[in-house]
């Protein structure tokens, strides 16, 4: 790491304000929101901007709130918010045991949930869950609103669909109440987790209504697969024998990568693993 | 702790608390960082981006230009200088000269008014390079066709401390070769009952402190001063002396509270750098390096090892032979010195008739290795305590009970030439297998091990004190021994405070100043205590000497009725305390006494090595046979010292080097893809981590008295680390069938290695 280079930090009241400086800063400029990757990246050398825009003052980006049945988390939020908020805790237990073992207290008191996701480091334990929970961005531009699914937010590695002078405004999680199921495993041995694994599923007893599987951290982004998907539906009994065949479906889909972390062929066994770890622990 | 009961002492094996523990945990301690000099400027340093390739300009007038900035310094910049450095081979150029030699070498330092305007210099140094052929394994370096990194021949370092010639720059990338021989190791393994045979690996770790390096030089004509985090700044004066060409008397080396060590800090490093920056710059400068920097500064040896060891029928090891390979890296730095011990460490602590051991080391295109704490024992502990469990296994024994009966004996001359083994093995394995019950029943996927290790301390006894007796009694050492965190600072005065009778808080210490301090060789392989603490308590009992002569002459009797008592002296009725001896000799509340030692190879330090440092570890695993994934389960260390002059610090060195063994085992290691570094940053090399720590730790120390520094004492601090990664390996193997020689062994390693087994049906 590196002495930062010198650069202006601006603290915008709004976020249409925000968007203005995005929009007259344009490559030169990022938003900050916690700084927890950015400025890593920067201290390394890796990134250099001119501007930085502190998105974590604009007033009311870091609610987290309970509104017609979904969960709605500001922008501005950070991983230690999400943490113990009772509202999160009560409503989406899953998400706050997620919160709970995002990097270490540091990162997680400084870190927020939008920065996350729109820094989209493939490591992102959010991402992963956030995708499985069928969650939703709203992202606004100026005067321009529009919301979209995660897999449609974060298109590939450290890439984003955001446009230049767009941002992050908020997270919705439907919630589901009592049918769900739902898992968040990881397995790691280093700062960013190797692998990621979120299971949601709907029950109704022993049937498996509907069931999502998303893996995180062994590719890009993370993915899931329509074929997993079905294998993990139906009885339990049938579910189980069946999992083997998911893991295989969503490895396939995931194609993860050789990297420090392991090679690709660790990582598709281990996606196995942690598939069926997450199930035992989604019904238990 | 041992049966046998130990005298009465006042201070020393009492575990006093430390005596930097409060400036340091409240931030209050200063470090070379915290040091500011009046005018000072500040330098960054270009690194090479090619691992090998000629320099073919440098063009630094952009950033000479760029506001703030005082200066640049490049290899063009150094005549009048000997840019040459290195305590063993002066090969090791303090900017690079001509060609760089890994990727991360010193090109260029910008001087600037503060650190970021430096940086930001350093993208307008303009440097051509022309790329050279590479090579990065000491099997590419061997090769035939293998480009050569350095074509001149060096001179030996002045404070070499190996007695092998010099083989570098002799046309060929070995840096150093090293063989000890006895008796007939192919006749041996031709009359063996049981061979094992494997090959080994090492990995390339990085010995992570806290404080990466930092220095602070102010070149004048009166000479040269230095600031730095050297653990050794005496050896640093004599580089810097040779550098600049200056007697001993005007080279002045500072060493505050120094951030943690472990080998890293040990000989030169930058202090070169920063004082041609300063001796340029015409102003103080300071350099600090960047984690990252400093990974790209040092770093242990790697090793290749190929091992093979006998036993005879009744299950006495007859004979080990090896073969070791150590990639160095680009620069000598202190590895001569380590292939010189790792030869020695492949036999201990066992008793083996049949000895071939042949080491060499390589120049590589990769950061320079050199010291490590365990100093090469730990390369070579993982082969050879790996193949006694192996060995065990093969004829059926239980390890530890093979151990047992094949150990070296106290007072065995084990090594031929060496001093006899001075530990006592068999309590200190008895001890580490009952700390983690090595007969009780074991749940499934769980394996234990025992394992040991004893190394010929390095530590060479050439170290001088001061014991000044002040006339209020209270009591100043200056000591030439850094305080690095091991404690040396609480343990000295404690020996002077048992001594002379007097308050341990009444007994400070100046240290680690060349120009006030007197000559102490290093802060090294666990010296501190044997030899700084045996010149303590020698200085201690000169001043005593001394202040009996005074308390006659006050009290007008003869020296020989003089009777001392614990802080003081009596004659008849009369009785004075040292402050009352002092004053009233100098008739006024003042002035001092000053004690003296000199030790030197020589009566019971005759004898190399001075200690042999002997340690036992047992661990616990359990292995999740799905991810590979190792979970320490217990841990069990045992410090054979002697004496612990302080319990609880002897203890604290041994969970301290046994975590840095298991960080080796389980996942510590340098990645170079190609020619690049790239897990260098403590984001992606993994360190041991508090959550790491097994969920059961004993600590243990037996204290038998048998070393020859005060009261008994011996080193500590390095030895529980070297049998780690063999303990892991060996727990692994008895966990689940699988037997691992190349750490670390990591979850995905584990993996394989179990895969394979289940494929083959038979071990890997």
């Amino acid at each position: 790491m590196m002495p930062l280079r010198r650069f202006a930090m601006h603290q915008p009241k709004s976020v249409a304000e925000a968007s203005q400086m995005l929009a007259e800063f344009g490559e030169k400029g990022r938003l900050y929101a916690g700084g927890t990757e950015l400025l890593l990246a920067m201290k390394h050398d890796l990134l250099r901007y001119e501007h930085l825009i502190d998105v974590k003052t604009i007033p009311g980006l870091n609610k987290i709130e309970l509104k017609n049945g979904t969960l709605n988390i500001g922008g501005a939020a950070t991983h230690r918010a999400i943490e113990h908020s009772p509202a999160v805790k009560e409503n989406l237990p899953v998400l706050a045991q997620m919160e709970n073992n995002v990097a270490n207290v540091r990162v997680r008191a400084s870190g927020t949930l939008g920065g996350n996701l729109c820094f989209a480091e493939p490591h992102s334990d959010p991402a992963a869950l956030l995708l499985a929970l069928g969650a939703k961005a709203h992202l606004q531009a100026k005067s321009v609103r529009r919301t979209v699914t995660i897999d449609k937010l974060i298109t590939g590695s450290y890439e984003t669909s955001l446009g230049a002078d767009e941002l992050l405004e908020g997270i919705e999680i439907p919630l589901a109440g009592k049918s769900q199921r739902a898992a968040y495993v990881k397995f790691q041995l280093k700062e960013r987790p190797t692998l990621g694994l979120a299971l949601v599923l709907d029950v109704d007893g022993d049937n498996i209504k509907k069931a999502k599987a998303v893996v995180g951290s062994v590719s890009p982004m993370p993915t899931e697969s329509d074929k997993a998907n079905g294998l993990l539906t139906g009885s339990r009994a049938q579910v189980e024998k069946q999992l083997l065949d998911a893991a295989g479906a969503l490895a396939q889909a995931a194609d993860p990568v050789d990297d420090l972390e392991g090679g690709a062929d660790y990582k598709r066994h281990l996606i196995g693993v942690f598939l069926k770890r997450a199930f035992i622990k989604a019904l238990a | 702790m041992s049966a046998e009961k130990k005298p009465d002492f006042h201070v020393v094996n009492h575990a006093v608390p430390r005596r930097d523990a409060r400036v340091k945990v409240t931030g209050k301690a200063q470090y070379v960082a915290d040091l500011k000099l009046i005018g000072m400027a500040y330098a960054k340093v270009l690194r090479s981006p090619y691992a090998h390739a000629k320099i073919l300009s440098i063009d630094a007038s952009r950033a000479t230009a760029h506001p703030g900035v005082y200066c640049v310094v490049t290899g063009n910049d150094l005549e009048g200088l000997n840019p040459y450095y290195g305590h063993a081979v002066k090969d090791h150029p303090l900017l690079a000269i001509d060609k760089v030699r890994y990727a991360g070498e010193a090109v260029a330092a910008v001087v600037a008014v503060d650190e970021r305007t430096a940086f930001e210099a350093l993208e307008l140094i303009d440097v051509k390079y022309e790329e050279l052929n590479a090579v990065f394994t000491p099997q590419e370096a061997m090769a035939e066709d293998a480009p050569l990194l350095h074509e001149k021949q060096f001179e030996a370092g002045a404070l070499r401390g190996f007695e092998g010639e010099v083989t570098a720059g002799k046309g060929s990338n070995i840096c150093q070769k090293h063989h000890i021989k006895w008796g007939n190791v192919e006749e041996a393994f031709k009359n063996a009952a049981a061979v094992v045979e494997g090959d080994y690996y090492f990995p390339m770790t990085y010995a992570y402190a806290m404080e990466a390096y930092v220095a602070i030089a102010d070149v004048t004509d009166q000479g040269v001063n230095i600031y730095s985090s050297a653990q050794h700044p005496f050896m640093v004066r004599h580089d810097l002396k040779s550098v600049f060409n200056l007697p001993v008397s005007k080279v002045r080396l500072i060493v505050p509270f120094v951030g943690g060590g472990y080998g890293s800090k040990s000989y030169t490093k930058i202090e070169p750098l920063v004082a041609a920056c300063s001796w340029k710059a015409k102003r103080p400068v300071k350099l600090q390096l960047t984690v990252e920097e400093a990974m790209l500064t040092t770093r242990s040896d790697d090793a290749y090892t190929w091992m093979r060891t006998a036993v005879d029928a009744n299950g006495k090891i007859i004979a080990r032979q090896a073969k070791i390979f150590m990639n160095t890296g680009a620069y000598a730095e202190n590895s001569p010195l380590v292939v010189e011990k790792s030869t020695n460490r492949c036999v201990g602590p066992y008793a083996i008739p049949n000895v071939l051991i042949e080491n060499c080391s390589l120049y590589t295109n990769t950061v320079p290795a050199s010291s490590y704490r365990g100093f090469g024992c730990a390369q070579v502990t993982l082969p050879g305590e790996s193949q006694i469990d192996e060995l065990a296994a093969k004829i059926g024994k239980d390890p530890y009970e093979f151990r047992l009966a094949n150990a070296a004996k106290p007072g065995e001359e084990f090594f031929p030439g060496m001093r006899p083994f001075d530990g006592t093995l068999k309590q200190d394995l008895d001890t580490a297998a009952r700390a983690i019950g090595w007969n009780t029943p074991l749940a499934k996927g769980h394996g234990r091990g025992v394992a040991c290790s004893g190394s010929d301390a390095g530590a060479y006894p050439l170290t001088s004190t001061v014991v000044r007796v002040h006339a209020d009694g209270s009591v100043t050492i200056m000591t030439g021994s850094t305080e690095l965190g091991q404690g040396s600072h609480t343990v000295l005065p404690q020996i002077a405070a048992e001594e002379l009778g007097v308050d341990f808080d009444k007994v400070n210490v100046v240290s680690s100043d060349t120009a006030i301090t007197p000559y102490d060789r290093s802060t090294g392989a666990s010296r501190t205590t044997t030899l700084m603490g045996s010149a303590v308590l020698e200085a201690s009992r000169e001043a005593i000497q001394q202040m009996v002569v005074m308390a006659a002459d006050v009290l007008k009797v003869k020296v020989e009725d003089i009777q001392t008592v614990r802080g003081g002296v009596r004659c008849g009725e009369a009785q004075l305390n040292w402050s009352e001896v002092i004053s009233k000799f100098y008739a006024l509340p003042d002035g001092e006494v000053i004690g003296r030692s000199y030790i030197r190879k020589s009566g019971r330090f005759s004898a190399l090595p001075v200690f042999w440092e002997a340690a036992a570890t047992g661990v616990e695993i359990s292995v999740d046979q799905e991810t590979g994934k190792i979970t320490m389960e217990k841990l069990a260390t045992v410090g054979d010292v002697g004496l612990a002059i302080n319990p609880a610090l002897a203890e604290g060195q041994d969970i301290g080097a046994a975590t840095m063994g298991m960080g080796i085992g389980l996942f510590e290691e340098l990645i170079y893809e190609g020619s690049q570094l790239v897990n260098g940053s403590i984001l992606d090399y993994r360190l041991p981590r508090f959550s790491d720590l097994p969920k059961e730790v004993e600590l243990h120390l037996v204290q038998n008295q048998d070393g020859v520094g005060p009261y008994g004492a011996k080193g500590g601090g390095e030895a529980s680390l070297n049998s780690m990664a063999a303990n892991i390996a060996n727990a692994v193997d008895r966990a689940t069938g699988v037997r691992i020689r190349h750490a670390p062994l990591t979850p995905e390693k584990v993996w394989r290695a179990l895969k394979d087994k289940n494929i083959q049906g038979s071990k890997v």
